[in-house]
């Protein structure tokens, strides 16, 4: 029994190390499948950083550089499919599509399209299209159908005859399967610019990618832009998700901590068992490392064991974690990836951990004096209680190997990545809130008496069975210990996961209200030009007090770093948002922690201005009335820092440096990405039907702040609980573990037990007796799992935020929840052990030795 | 005059088991037959007024491994009330079996007990446990006190176990009063590992006797004790029967220890093999038991 719970335990712990493995795997294949989609056979990409894309000058000289073979331009937007827009009645928009406009000749030069019926457009073909296997199936479309994009207000919708079915998703990861390619003038067109998204560059033979840069920088001239190699792209989205793997492996690292206790426990009870026949074995002459051979012998074959099971599981539970997350972000998951060098690492480590977890177990086994074998009644000193502070060989055991596992340049890699919180704090993060787990584990037996009277509390009405349970439980304070260990763990990992995501999430809600100047967004997924009627027509609604357009774009900023001595000036790309100033004064928005509130604000209605994130101006080590310098087309644009605030806008990775509309065309920003509404009081109710139904006609998805909040909530959520579900592993080993402690607790009072039946006491009491046992230690290890979680929660979304944005907010519910989950798990575990104690027969307990 | 029955040869009985029955056993003399008792009394008494315990016909048969042992073999007995009773006999004999089935802590295979007007051999898990509760009070020779309850606490289980608050009323004042009997006053909050073993005997005795139960049952409660020590125990049992009344059941195979009792019944291979009426006496003294016993040929 007790060898099958400890194998599992270990399976369990091994299980989970293997699954987040795999994950890791298989996420790096998947990195690299949708890098290598994106890119192709392109050595190099050209992106455009500002707006308005590469233009045709910059095309001309990207060509005409020495080296490059292929040059194949394209341009990327998204729209929606008019068919869609005509459903009126319906509150929300269906997804929009990606259109890739490309160049029918140069293009399958560099990407292989790969079709299922039909052909490639042709060189000049303004009206035929080429969509995707899974854009057929969800529309219902096929080959000489008729495929209407929505264009731009002067253009209007747009029909283009469908020439060939692209294989699955086609090759654009971020357009999630709803892709049509179109040439790249007719998508011009449609959506008329001039410029291009990039230019995928082929190198000539016998030039280098590095030679071919080099060129690039010296010819290129004309206008920032941003270059890219695969291997770059697939770094960018890895670290993107290196914080998912980090927080992966950290949780799987905790279920092995559990798991440790539990192995630990295990071993160190059957010592204490076997300390009568150790010491014969020693009487007879066997030596003190003969019989540590044999402890260590016993639990090298368990760790096998268990975790060749542990791996066999991992492959299952891997399959389940991915197929319930599916994506993150733009990476799509395919079934798990497993190599043998994973399994290898997962065995070794699952062996090293039972092994290191029984050096004293084994150790104390070889201390054992022959003239225990003479001695009645329980087991000596030398033999007794379990030394806590061998469990510090444990953790830097799991220490090593989790600096071997530990994804690179995980944790705090993306300021805004609101995962970072659970990937930790660098490297130091992690093994600090391990270090925390295990001082409060070792600090239990100091506070169990008390704790114990406490857990007691509920229970007191059963005074008798109350009683004898609290004694039990402090009777070998380190089994115990260890066995609410794994409880305190479990249940910290739970609640910490649960402070860390309600705080990211009351974050992310706090933010969009403190950032967007309405309590509406009416989101496009293009820019709407200010001569688009559209804004003062929704101005116009009864009921609206302001309607304020708001544009997402990227600028090349000139950072100036010293090197050598020198200064060195580098462009960076930085993302921001063309705001209107005055929208912000009329309501408290925007906390200014440097400079005048009204002089900012109001300075942004002019041109020269920018206001500057606090996030963004520390580490670039802007201040109040810098002047900073932008790359724009081949000129530079300086602007004046008039105010830094607390946070800002939040873009696709960082927040936003907010710059004032009369500025934008500079930086080549068309129109607005998105309008914040602002209603009259006590008029929203009225008047957002109006607005809603007059912004979805023209291809505006209206959202109200909570429920765009709400939409980064689910997706976090359900990554959080995928988490929570690992978490809950450990806590299901630890009790594994109870009924292990339970088990044995019951067999060491046999004879107790025995007297108290013959006291009078009724099986019911016995079995009650041991199942508050569990109520009580459930309780213990539960509150101390709680409180501690809550520390490394508080902890996890401080380095995250970098100390800003938090508010001491408990996650009561998921407390509560993990708490109840805690006790309910305890008491489980101690229903089989409290069965056996109920049913033993008085005379045989009596006999028992 | 007995002849050697063929069992006692095999038995304990015939070389005295301790230190102490050898030293009795060579210091009294050998004594006469006492003519005024039958010389080989009844194994079961006739019933008679204030009978509190009787076994009639049992039997219990183990499996042990596959085959069937008897471990009693058609056992009959009574115990009056106030009665002090002891079971002799070898290691095996069934002794111990007996004791069991007489508290109602196992069933017999066949036959039945009676304790107190009440048929205990066929009661339900539950209504065994109630009686054992209310009726009896149990001595074992290894103490088994539960090591992490105070010598009061350990005392007042059988009141903690009915639901009764033992610091008020009359389990206060009952508990306290057992404490001074066995003369425990003063180390209520010692723990077992803070009592010596005789200690440690006194407090099961006065957990056995605080419930004033109808009957003690003390299986061998000197086995594992010294030799003033035992006596000091001996002394305590044989003081409650004499002073409280308390009828006693005690099982060993120590004759010192049986001497203290009323009356010796002499268990062999899974029966009563002989009465020894000893009668109520204030020296307790071992010789009279060794000599009839040696003069049983036992």
């Amino acid at each position: 029994m007790r060898t099958f719970l400890t194998t599992a335990g270990i399976a369990l712990g091994v299980a989970v190390l293997f699954a987040s493995l795999s994950a890791g795997a298989t996420v790096d294949s998947a990195v690299d499948r949708a890098a290598a989609d994106e890119i192709g056979r392109a050595d190099l990409r050209v992106s455009a950083l500002e707006e308005g894309g590469l233009t045709a000058a910059t095309l001309q000289s990207i060509s005409q550089i020495a080296g490059v073979a292929v040059a194949a331009p394209a341009l990327e937007r998204k729209t929606y499919l008019a068919a869609s827009l005509s459903q009126t009645a319906s509150a929300k928009l269906p997804p929009p599509v990606t259109v890739l406009g490309i160049d029918p000749v140069l293009e399958p030069k560099l990407h292989d399209m790969p079709l299922t019926r039909g052909h490639l457009l042709a060189d000049g073909d303004a009206h035929s299209a080429l969509i995707t296997q899974t854009l057929a199936d969800e529309e219902g479309l096929g080959l000489g159908d008729s495929v209407t994009l929505s264009g731009t207000r002067e253009v209007g919708p747009q029909a283009y005859s469908v020439v060939g079915i692209v294989v699955g998703n086609g090759t654009l990861p971020e357009a999630d399967g709803r892709l049509v390619i179109i040439t790249l003038p007719a998508a011009q067109a449609l959506f008329g610019v001039e410029g291009v998204t990039r230019v995928d560059l082929g190198a000539a033979r016998g030039t280098s990618v590095d030679e071919l840069i080099g060129q690039l920088e010296q010819g290129l001239k004309t206008q920032p832009y941003l270059l890219s190699r695969a291997s770059d792209l697939a770094d960018t989205l890895r670290s993107e998700m290196a914080d998912f793997r980090g927080a992966l492996l950290l949780v799987a690292a905790v279920v092995l901590f559990a798991g440790a206790f539990l192995i630990f426990n295990t071993l160190s009870m059957t010592v204490a068992e076997l300390t009568r026949e150790v010491g014969l074995l020693r009487a007879a002459g066997t030596t003190r490392s003969q019989v540590m051979r044999l402890i260590l012998l016993q639990a090298l074959a368990l760790g096998v064991v268990g975790s060749l099971i542990g791996v066999a599981a991992g492959i299952g539970l891997a399959s389940v974690a991915l197929f319930s997350v599916r994506s993150a972000g733009s990476i799509v998951f395919a079934g798990p990836s497993f190599s043998i060098a994973s399994v290898l690492m997962t065995l070794f480590v699952g062996i090293m951990l039972t092994l290191a977890a029984a050096l004293e177990p084994a150790w104390r086994a070889g201390r054992i004096p022959p003239v225990e074998a003479l001695r009645r009644g329980p087991p000596g000193a030398a033999a007794g209680a379990a030394r806590l502070r061998w469990l510090v060989v444990v953790f830097a055991v799991l220490a090593v190997g989790a600096l071997v596992f530990w994804p690179n340049g995980s944790g705090g890699s993306s300021g805004g990545s609101l995962l970072s919180s659970v990937g930790g704090s660098g490297t130091w993060g992690p093994p600090f809130v391990f270090g925390l787990l295990l001082l409060t584990v070792l600090l239990v037996p100091r506070l169990l008496g008390p704790l114990v009277g406490v857990g007691g509390i509920p229970f007191r009405i059963f005074r008798n069975e109350e009683r004898l349970a609290r004694s039990a439980l402090t009777r070998d304070k380190s089994r115990t210990t260890l066995t609410a260990g794994a409880l305190v763990v479990g249940v910290a990992m739970i609640v910490a996961l649960g402070t860390a995501a309600q705080d990211v999430r009351k974050i992310g809600a706090n933010w969009l209200t403190e950032t967007v100047p309405g309590s509406e967004l009416l989101t496009s997924i293009r820019p709407v030009l200010a001569s688009d009627p559209i804004q003062a027509e929704l101005a116009a609604k009864p009921g609206v007090k302001s309607v304020s357009p708001i544009g997402l774009f990227g600028v090349g900023y000139l950072m100036t770093t010293q090197v050598d001595g020198r200064p060195s000036t580098s462009i960076v790309r930085q993302e921001a948002a063309a705001i209107v100033g005055a929208d912000y004064l009329a309501d408290g928005r925007l906390t200014f922690v440097e400079g005048d509130r009204t002089t900012a604000l109001t300075a942004l209605g002019s041109t020269g201005s920018v206001i500057v994130p606090e996030s963004v101006a520390g580490p670039a080590s802007i201040h109040l009335n810098d002047t900073l310098e932008f790359a724009t087309g081949s000129t530079v644009t300086k602007l004046r820092c008039v105010g830094i605030v607390q946070r800002s806008i939040p873009a696709q990775s960082q927040e936003a440096m907010l710059i004032g509309w009369a500025d934008a065309p500079t930086f080549g920003v068309t129109g607005a990405d998105f309008f914040a509404i602002r209603y009259q009081p006590d008029m929203e109710a009225t008047a957002r039907p109006a607005v809603d139904a007059d912004a979805i006609s023209y291809a505006l998805e209206p959202n109200q702040l909570d429920r765009v909040s709400g939409t980064v909530g689910d997706a976090l959520d359900r990554i959080f609980r995928l988490l929570d579900a690992l978490a809950l592993i450990a806590v299901l080993v630890a009790g594994l573990g109870m009924v292990n402690t339970f088990s044995m607790s019951v067999l060491e009072r046999v004879r107790e037990i025995g007297v108290l039946r013959a006291t009078g006491m009724t099986s019911g009491q016995v079995w009650g007796m041991v199942v508050i046992e569990a109520g009580i230690l459930g309780i213990v290890g539960s509150s101390i799992g709680a409180v501690v979680g809550m520390v490394v929660g508080i902890l996890l979304v401080g380095w995250s935020s970098g100390g800003f944005g938090f508010a001491f907010d408990p996650p009561w519910l998921s407390i509560a929840l993990a708490f109840a989950f805690g006790i309910l798990i305890s008491v489980t575990a101690s229903i089989y052990p409290a069965g056996l104690a109920s049913r033993y027969s008085i005379v045989r307990a009596l006999q028992h030795e | 005059m007995h002849t050697l029955p063929r069992w006692a040869a095999r038995g304990l009985l015939f070389v005295p088991s301790n230190d102490y029955t050898a030293r009795v056993a060579m210091q009294q003399p050998p004594i006469t037959p006492n003519t005024s008792r039958p010389t080989v009394p009844l194994p079961v008494r006739p019933a008679g007024n204030g009978l509190i315990l009787e076994a009639r016909n049992l039997t219990k048969r183990y499996r042990l491994g596959n085959r069937d042992v008897d471990a009693l073999r058609g056992v009959s007995l009574r115990v009056r009330r106030g009665e002090f009773v002891a079971l002799m006999g070898p290691s095996g004999s069934g002794k111990s079996t007996l004791l069991q089935l007489l508290g109602g802590l196992d069933r017999p295979t066949d036959g039945e007990v009676v304790l107190d007007g009440e048929v205990i051999s066929h009661l339900s898990d539950s209504q065994a446990t109630r009686l054992r509760r209310e009726k009896t009070g149990f001595v074992f020779q290894f103490f088994n006190l539960i090591p992490l309850l105070d010598v009061y606490e350990n005392v007042a289980l059988p009141f903690t176990i009915a639901g009764v608050d033992p610091r008020r009323g009359e389990a206060a004042a009952r508990i306290n009063a057992v404490l001074e009997l066995v003369d425990l006053k003063g180390r209520e909050r010692n723990r077992p590992d803070q009592l010596s073993a005789g200690e440690q005997q006194r407090v099961a005795l006065a957990r056995a006797l605080v419930g004033r139960p109808a009957i003690l049952l003390a299986d061998e409660p000197t086995g594992n004790l010294d030799y003033a020590t035992g006596g000091e125990i001996l002394d305590e049992l044989w003081r409650s029967c004499d002073e409280m009344g308390q009828t006693i059941v005690l099982v060993t195979h120590d004759a010192r220890a049986a001497a203290h009792a009323d009356r010796v019944l002499v268990v062999g291979d899974g029966r009563i093999r002989d009465e020894i009426e000893l009668g109520r006496r204030t020296n307790r003294d071992a010789g009279p038991l060794i000599a009839r016993l040696a003069q049983l040929g036992l």
